[in-house]
């Protein structure tokens, strides 16, 4: 049998209830991003794009979303006779239950770790939206003889996010300590979810953890490591995005109106791949008046439309206003209707002449499927 | 083997010869069309959507875009266990082998490939075309009418009949008479270079077509009047929606614009008859606040900061700041620099048009001689204020100032 040097693992739920609104419907891993992908295909992208061919995606709930997403992985390249993705539902081993922490999940997916026969495995946060290059951050990793290596964000960066692990390295890059703090100062190196292990330490660390009750694979292996093992830091100095709320995620959308951020997200050595759905290009009608805007395939716009986000298959009447916001998947918004400082979330239907109005500081969110 | 019903062989060899620079590398059906489409994706997609995924692909000319671009058929879900696509280039065998002499010999040196799938009827393609066709239907009239061959047919106005194949039909749509291009035409019901064949006619005229020396080996000249001088009977099937042949610069360029034109049915987002391509894995695209974006096709990939009216950006088109594309198709890759006038022109794949040059001029600006279509060829570039006239193709390099 061939070794793959290096499998991935992807924890698809991950900070779900941080942005609980949205993630009624799906896992966090599924959320829409950017006018035509879900955030789980950055994670997804990076690791195929460091020649990784086998990858893990563990689900706690609300999966449906994720698994028709993904398929059999042949948007990524990932349906594979060896390897490939696989989807790593809870319950999947006898006497399981649904996980509470990543140290759980992983000790739910031992089958998948145990079966990988990888040298290496890069463990990835769902929640993150950066175009890592994994490949460099393994080289790091195998170079520096680490034993764990934390990918942290340094450079553009969405500033408002909560709850990211911080750490403080030395002159060696490595570790001397880790910190919990509430909200992130801008020259704090905040992990960025990615962390890369020898597979055979980490079964070792995963199964020591767990029983000892450990839960959390930042507090109950790495803070509590950081001392005897050698774990290193490695810098991703592109943007990146960690969806720890709502207003982290409507900053990360609305940040692709720069053009440094577009030309980084979706480098084209290191493409974003994402599942196709056919559609024609969008077509702009006589009235149309576009301004500022990132827009995907398959909308039709007739109205007006600025400093906006919209996804696939949108139609933008007559007369119609759209300001500010982020339109998902299939919306329609009808003649004259106006929407400024809006996430109005996949299939919202707005009438004629209907006005929908968020602030800059807190979007109005619109539930899947509504009409107004 | 599982036995297909039918079988579907896409003639794709042919050079496309009238597109000149467009297809100096690439095969006509691997022609970029509609923002990201190409021609090969209609007849593919209506194939998949008609219920047919056993597709034979016959190439010849330039083959390599194309099959790279076709590959194992996944984007049109013909990536089949049994059937799906097949690309067949002309192959030596043991007594030799030949080039594709025509496109009925193309099908007489695939008469294995059909046979293994054992059907009962065979559906000739082109990829020449765009249309949306529902070829079940055709094939069901084929089946109750009991026809040896069903070709599909088009109304046209007596001016453009002399263009065409011209079928001569009793009034229960049986064919007496088959007229290639005629001067004084005698119907309006033009070939639409569809057919469906019961194989075991086919098989038989081919055989008998390859048996005789002095025949071009083509289905218009040779086994349709075969067919119909034994007494065969052949059938029109009619079509009354959107079809066009993309053989010339300017065809191309009309039919493109078509799908700009609210009074033209083709609408490709039809979820029940989706045209599906084979996309690259670009981002959405981006206006900026500086462009302005009126009666326009854009897809993925493309960064807007000029103007647009009536045109087409294919992916991964940058037009810069001040430019400004009017009734013009961008391909693929394609740079459009800082004040350069685009209008009436075909812009092919990765070409780079300099700062303030200028491509092509609308008809209102020239006399009716003068007027067509520019086409700048596939990465070549035209320096900096350059200045291109109507009806002008360009092959090489164009430099700073020139004009042409």
């Amino acid at each position: 049998m061939i070794a793959t040097a290096v499998s991935g693992i992807i924890f698809a739920n991950s900070r779900d209830e941080a942005i609980e609104k949205m993630t009624k419907v799906r896992s966090m891993a599924s959320l829409p991003f950017g006018g035509r992908y879900r955030v789980i295909d950055f994670c997804l992208s990076n690791l195929v794009n460091a020649g990784i061919t086998s990858v893990g995606v563990i689900t706690k709930s609300n999966y449906r979303s994720l698994m028709d997403h993904i398929g059999s992985g042949a948007f990524w390249d990932l349906d594979r006779k060896r390897g490939g993705v696989h989807i790593l539902p809870p319950f999947n081993i006898s006497g399981a239950r649904r996980y509470h922490g990543y140290v759980e999940a992983l000790y739910g997916a031992m089958d998948f770790l145990n079966r990988c026969n990888s040298d290496y495995v890069v463990l990835c946060d769902g929640c993150v939206v950066a175009n890592v290059d994994i490949a460099a951050a393994v080289d790091f990793h195998i170079k520096k003889n680490a034993d764990i290596t934390v990918v942290y964000r340094s450079g553009v960066q969405v500033k408002d996010v909560k709850n990211m692990m911080t750490m403080k390295l030395d002159s060696d890059d490595r570790l001397v300590s880790v910190n919990f703090p509430r909200s992130i100062a801008a020259d704090d190196l905040a992990s960025l979810g990615i962390l890369v292990f020898r597979r055979d330490l980490l079964i070792e660390l995963v199964n020591n953890a767990y029983e000892n009750g450990g839960r959390n694979i930042d507090v109950d292996i790495i803070a509590d490591r950081v001392g005897d093992l050698r774990i290193c830091g490695y810098a991703h100095n592109g943007f990146s995005a960690v969806m720890t709320d709502m207003k982290a995620y409507t900053e990360a959308n609305m940040r692709l109106l720069d053009k440094e951020v577009r030309a980084d997200l979706f480098n084209p050595k290191r493409r974003i791949m994402t599942k196709n759905r056919d559609d024609m290009p969008t077509r702009y009608g006589t009235k149309a008046e576009v301004k500022n805007s990132f827009v995907a395939d398959g909308c039709v716009i007739d109205g007006e439309v600025s400093n906006s986000i919209l996804f696939r298959g949108v139609t933008v009447r007559r007369g119609a206003k759209v300001v500010d916001s982020i339109i998902m998947q299939d919306c329609v918004i009808g003649e004259n209707a106006i929407v400024s400082d809006v996430i109005l979330d996949k299939k919202v239907g707005v009438n004629s002449n209907t006005v929908l109005k968020g602030t800059a500081d807190c979007a109005l969110y619109v539930e899947k499927n509504q009409k107004l | 083997m599982i036995r297909k019903k039918c079988v579907a062989m896409l003639l794709a060899g042919g050079q496309g010869s009238r597109l000149g620079v467009l297809t100096a590398k690439i095969a006509k059906p691997a022609v970029p069309y509609g923002g990201k489409y190409r021609i090969i994706d209609f007849p593919l997609s209506n194939c998949i959507n008609s219920g047919i995924d056993t597709v034979g692909i016959l190439t010849q000319y330039k083959p390599l875009e194309l099959n790279d671009y076709v590959g194992s058929g996944k984007a049109w879900d013909l990536d089949r266990l049994s059937g799906g696509v097949h690309i067949l280039p002309p192959y030596q065998g043991q007594k030799g082998g030949d080039w594709y002499k025509g496109t009925a010999n193309a099908i007489y040196q695939n008469i294995g490939f059909i046979e293994r799938y054992d059907p009962e009827y065979v559906l000739i393609l082109s990829g020449d075309h765009i249309y949306k066709m529902d070829y079940s239907k055709m094939i069901n009239q084929h089946v109750e009418t009991g026809a040896a061959c069903t070709i599909a047919v088009l109304e046209v106005s007596k001016e453009e009949a002399s263009r065409f194949g011209i079928m001569n039909t009793n009034p229960d749509g049986s064919i007496y008479e088959f007229e290639e291009k005629p001067a004084n035409p005698k119907s309006n019901l033009a070939s639409m270079g569809i057919y469906v064949f019961s194989w075991d006619k086919l098989k038989k005229y081919l055989t008998e077509d390859e048996a005789n020396r002095d025949s071009s080996n083509d289905f218009g000249k040779n086994i349709i009047p075969a067919m119909l001088n034994k007494g065969e009977s052949l059938r029109v099937y009619r079509f009354g929606d959107y079809w066009k042949d993309v053989g010339t610069v300017d065809s191309l360029w009309e039919a493109n614009l078509d799908l700009l034109n609210p009074r033209i049915d083709l609408n490709l987002s039809d979820p029940n008859w989706r045209i599906y391509s084979r996309a690259g894995e670009f981002p959405p695209h981006f206006i900026s606040d500086k462009a302005k974006v009126e009666n326009s096709l854009i897809t993925d990939g493309c960064e807007v900061y000029g103007n647009l009216d009536y045109s087409i950006l294919f992916e991964n088109v940058t037009v810069e700041e001040g430019a400004s594309v009017e009734y013009s198709l961008v391909m693929p890759g394609a740079v459009i620099k800082k004040g350069a006038k685009v209008r009436y022109s075909i812009i092919a794949e990765d070409a780079v048009i300099g700062e303030n040059a200028a491509v092509g001029a609308p008809p209102e600006s020239v006399s009716p001689e003068q007027f067509g279509i520019s086409v700048v060829g596939d990465n070549l570039t035209v320096g900096k204020n350059a200045k291109i006239g109507p009806k002008t193709v360009i092959t090489e390099n164009v430099e700073e100032g020139a004009s042409i």
